[in-house]
């Protein structure tokens, strides 16, 4: 038995050191107070924002791109509406089994199948949706709501499709519109300052741009804005209810230049063959028609294609995709005369009345190395009207020889050789200009006379666009002054050039004007079989593209076995003179007679385009 | 105040402010946990079994006399290390631990009742020890306490463990141990926590408490229970958001939010009003454990009350510096509110036996 004394002593201890131990949770719970109240009271905005963060999703709603007209108002690019069914891959299991339950109500072909397992990885990876069927009839839409309850994360909603009225008339200058890898997504909303999240998409296939064409150019005013969907949401991301909605701004509509009916007859007119048509209206540089054949269905690319058929398209020889208008390379040819011959005139080289005799060749007196014209034997005594009229290469030869290189060059610049004429086409080639330096630098050789001597006809190393070519037939038109082209109306960044003269008057140019009408009007003139197209006076200068040379006839028809090797058909046109309102340019490739062969297609837009 | 309510022949042992602090916070328990159920009636009914039950079992069990206790603490420890034993071997287990019992109707964590089991049998050991302790009775005592402790942890439940060793390190610092065996043995413990980090505790373990150093540097992984946790109570600022409207916990952003986090449930739709009232009650009970402790009749009575009660402000101290984020998570249900049958037993059953010892008297001191 502990004795009373000790039992007090250990009483005491037990009180002191239960007091400590309580004294010490006593701090510990005055810490943890401290704690909660920092959190609930001193950092409280914090925490209740970080509170409604996590119970928030925000969803971005993608715009609908803007509609794009035709010059009176008629739609070529619009946003067709479909019901389509739709699924959420990243929140279905087995791609198999959903396959194999739906096929049951909604019969998929092959096709369609196909896309869905192709793509359902991809899309799960990126929690995108992905559109299983497009275009639903009634009776499939009954089918699937009925039996709704079997599928979830599966539905039907309205979808859009970009749809083009004139699929094949519009193909290059419009273009098409296509996905986009996630880089060029980031890139799109960092733009407009969004997040790369969740996507409601209102398009079939999801988010689109613009890929080639005025869909491309134009992507940023046809886009639109991103709107914003906010949910609620509980811990595992389902979504419970819409909070906040702030809806998209839809793409701005764009009323381009072009005309579909002049459209039409460009198209009709190429038939296919390889080639381009510009036409524009020279007052305004906008171009009215732009047509590269042969073409492809634009509506088939930007909704969906098979690999087959998309196969076939890019093995086609013909290169339905090359954009001939804006980006093939061709010589100008003869059509380039006018140009050599108001540089003659401006540096007084020459002047109207003066002529010399043109056997059918010149000999370049460096090397004696003879240059031929089209016609064996010559054109007799030739003056400025009269080479133009019926091309002759002689007197552009000689007069190209007496021409100083760098100066000539910078004449030709002046009608847009060598440099983009155009505000808003989708990637155009500059063509190409050659300067002695561009020689050296890229093949290595110094410049000839010779070489002088052949751009004095516009072969050689010269090349332009349909597109430079009709930017040109328009500067020769408007007497040297010139818009840029463009494609939309009112374009108010619109570079207006006019090339600086001291020796060219106004006569000189309508002398011009008239040796170009003989081109077509005149019994001698190289495109006289339009005499009988054309319903109204038009200006001319045809064009025959040589790419191989021969010596004669005889060694033409032999190489002109491939059609590969035979001449490409080229010629300018403007019209009504004398006060010309819209110039075209036409090139066919290996369709040997600019004249016979381009002549008819340019006559036929004018015509169509002036009967208006 | 001691109360013996006389009923003609008989005695009922009863500390009312105990016993009316206990169910008002038993109810408020059962409140709370229907808002952190989403209103799932099923588990607030099992719950408020469990609650009935446990105040009828408190009652009961403050009736016997301490020497009761007292003569059976021996039995009371070998059954409940065999109950350990037993959930070694028949344990069912859940998510790689194996801490219950399955008694079909009831599932029984054994490391609830060894925590009680534990402090009254040192106590009963250590009554009429001397002061200071000896070093033998020291050494015997924490090599019980070890044993106890080893047994809990590996179950493995660090938690528990900590609480029952804690409770343990209570009796015998309350006893009187030698202050220089204290300052010796933590010298010690300081030199050997590198050890301990790296051959006691397992890798999740290891994670917690890095991240609980660093809570960045996973937010959806080992922190993402106690990021949630604090966001839940930030957000419900100082007067909350209102009975059931507390999102975090709503809409499943809190983890564990009816067992080890419903302190985040209640601090999210009460506040900071809310939980000073409710920690209110805690308070109080320990405050009125301290005053019976310093008042019962004899030197087992008073290291057991002393013991149980610190048991009880561990176990809250853990859970609540848990869900706040001052202590690294370690699994600790909150006392009273939290569901969970076999924790709210045994503290029914702590707290039956310390009003036991706080109302009977010895005769001769009447």
């Amino acid at each position: 038995m502990i004795d009373l004394n000790e039992r007090f002593i250990e009483k005491r201890s037990f009180f002191n050191r239960l007091i400590i131990v309580y004294a010490f949770f006593g701090i510990a719970f005055s810490f943890f107070l401290y704690q909660t109240y920092s959190l609930q009271v001193s950092e409280y905005s914090e925490y209740e924002t970080a509170a409604i963060e996590n119970k928030t999703k925000e969803v971005l709603v993608q715009p609908i791109r803007g509609i794009i007209y035709d010059r009176s108002g008629k739609i070529i690019v619009n946003n067709v509406p479909t019901y389509d069914l739709i699924i959420r891959p990243s929140k279905i299991r087995s791609i198999e089994n959903f396959l194999s339950e739906i096929s049951l109500i909604i019969n998929l072909n092959s096709d369609e199948l196909n896309y869905v397992k192709e793509n359902f990885d991809l899309k799960a990876r990126y929690n995108r949706e992905l559109v299983v069927k497009k275009n639903l009839s009634k009776e499939e839409i009954a089918r699937f709501e009925v039996r709704s309850y079997r599928f979830p994360n599966t539905f039907i909603d309205v979808r859009y499709s970009r749809h083009n009225n004139y699929p094949k008339l519009f193909s290059h200058a419009v273009g098409y519109v296509g996905g986009v890898s996630n880089d060029e997504l980031t890139n799109i909303l960092d733009s407009q300052k969004l997040p790369q999240i969740e996507t409601i998409f209102k398009y079939s296939n999801g988010f689109q741009i613009g890929k080639t064409g005025l869909e491309s150019t134009y992507d940023d005013l046809l886009r639109g804005k991103f709107g914003r969907k906010i949910y609620n949401v509980n811990a595992v991301g389902r979504l419970l209810d819409e909070r906040q909605f702030i809806k998209p701004k839809n793409g701005e509509n764009i009323f381009t230049t072009l005309d579909i009916d002049v459209q039409k007859v460009a198209y009709d007119q190429m038939d296919n063959r390889r080639g381009a048509v510009v036409a524009v209206e020279i007052d305004t540089g906008s171009i009215v028609s732009y047509v590269s054949t042969p073409s492809f269905s634009t509506n088939a690319i930007s909704n969906g294609i098979s690999s087959s058929e998309f196969n076939t398209l890019i093995k086609d020889k013909n290169k339905p995709f090359f954009d001939r208008a804006s980006q093939g390379r061709y010589s100008p040819a003869s059509t380039i005369k006018p140009a050599i011959g108001l540089f003659g005139l401006e540096n007084n080289i020459i002047d109207w009345d003066f002529s010399l005799d043109d056997p059918g060749y010149f000999i370049l007196p460096e090397d004696q190395r003879v240059y031929r014209g089209w016609r064996e034997g010559g054109h007799g005594k030739v003056n400025l009207n009269k080479a133009m009229i019926v091309s002759s290469n002689t007197f552009f030869f000689s007069l190209a020889y007496q021409s100083d290189i760098y100066k000539l060059i910078d004449y030709l610049s002046n009608f847009g050789f060598g440099a983009n004429v155009c505000a808003d086409c989708f990637n155009p080639d500059k063509g190409l200009l050659p300067t002695p330096e561009w020689k050296m630098n890229n093949l290595n050789f110094g410049w000839y006379k010779g070489d002088t001597v052949n751009l004095g006809v516009g072969q050689g190393y010269l090349s332009a666009t349909p597109l430079q070519l009709a930017y040109y037939s328009s500067v020769l038109a408007n007497k040297g002054e010139s818009k840029d082209l463009s494609f939309v109306f009112d374009k108010t960044d619109l570079k207006n050039s006019y090339i600086k003269s001291q020796n060219i008057s106004d006569l000189d140019w309508k002398k011009l004007h008239q040796s170009m009408i003989g081109v077509i009007d005149s019994p001698i003139g190289t495109a006289k079989r339009l005499q009988e197209l054309k319903k109204y006076i038009v200006a001319a200068k045809s064009g025959t593209v040589e790419l191989v040379s021969t010596e004669t006839k005889e060694d033409y028809k032999i190489i002109r076995e491939n059609e590969g090797n035979r001449d490409h058909a080229i010629i300018i046109a403007f019209g009504p003179m004398p006060n010309p309102k819209y110039a075209v340019s036409v090139v066919i490739e290996n369709g040997e007679s600019g004249g016979s062969v381009a002549g008819p297609v340019a006559i036929a837009v004018l015509n169509s385009l002036l009967d208006k | 105040m001691k109360k013996e309510l006389i009923f003609k022949n008989f005695s009922i042992y009863f500390d009312h402010y105990l016993f009316i602090s206990i169910t008002l916070l038993s109810v408020m328990g059962l409140f709370f946990l229907y808002s952190a159920s989403h209103g799932d009636l099923n588990s607030v009914i099992k719950q408020s079994i469990f609650v009935g039950f446990g105040l009828c079992l408190m009652l009961i069990l403050s009736q016997p006399d301490p020497d009761f206790y007292k003569l059976f603490s021996s039995l009371f420890i070998i059954l409940s290390i065999a109950l350990m034993f037993a959930t070694m071997i028949f344990g069912k287990e859940i998510n790689g631990a194996k801490r219950w019992l399955n008694f079909g109707f009831f599932t029984l964590q054994t490391s609830e009742i060894i925590k009680i089991a534990l402090p009254i049998f040192l106590a009963s050991y250590l009554y009429n020890k001397p002061l200071p302790i000896s070093t033998k009775h020291t050494f015997i005592t924490l090599a019980l306490i070890c044993f106890v402790f080893y047994l809990v942890y590996s179950q493995p439940d660090l938690g528990t463990g900590l609480v029952v060793f804690m409770a343990g390190v209570y009796i015998l610092f309350l006893a009187g141990l030698s202050w220089k065996f204290i300052f010796t043995s933590f010298g010690l413990v300081v030199l050997s926590l590198p050890f301990l980090w790296n051959n006691f505790l397992e890798p999740f373990q290891r994670q917690r408490i890095l991240t609980f150093i660093d809570p960045s540097n996973d937010p959806y992984g080992s922190s993402w229970n106690i990021t949630q946790s604090k966001i839940a109570i930030g957000s419900g600022g100082m007067s909350g958001k209102g009975y059931q409207e507390g999102s975090q916990a709503n809409l499943n952003f809190l983890p564990e939010a009816e067992t080890d986090f419903i302190f985040a449930v209640i601090a999210e739709e009460f506040g900071f009003v809310g939980i000073c009232i409710l920690l209110a009650f805690f308070f109080f009970i320990l405050l009125r454990c301290l005053y019976l402790a310093f008042n019962a009749r004899d030197r087992f009575c008073r290291l057991t009350i002393g013991g149980l009660s610190l048991v009880f402000a561990s176990t809250l101290f853990i859970n609540l510096g848990m869900v706040v984020g001052i202590i690294p998570v370690v699994g600790m249900p909150m006392p009273f509110i939290s569901k969970g049958g076999s924790s709210l037993l045994s503290f029914y059953i702590a707290f039956g036996i310390i009003i036991s010892m706080a109302t009977h008297k010895k005769l001769m001191q009447k």
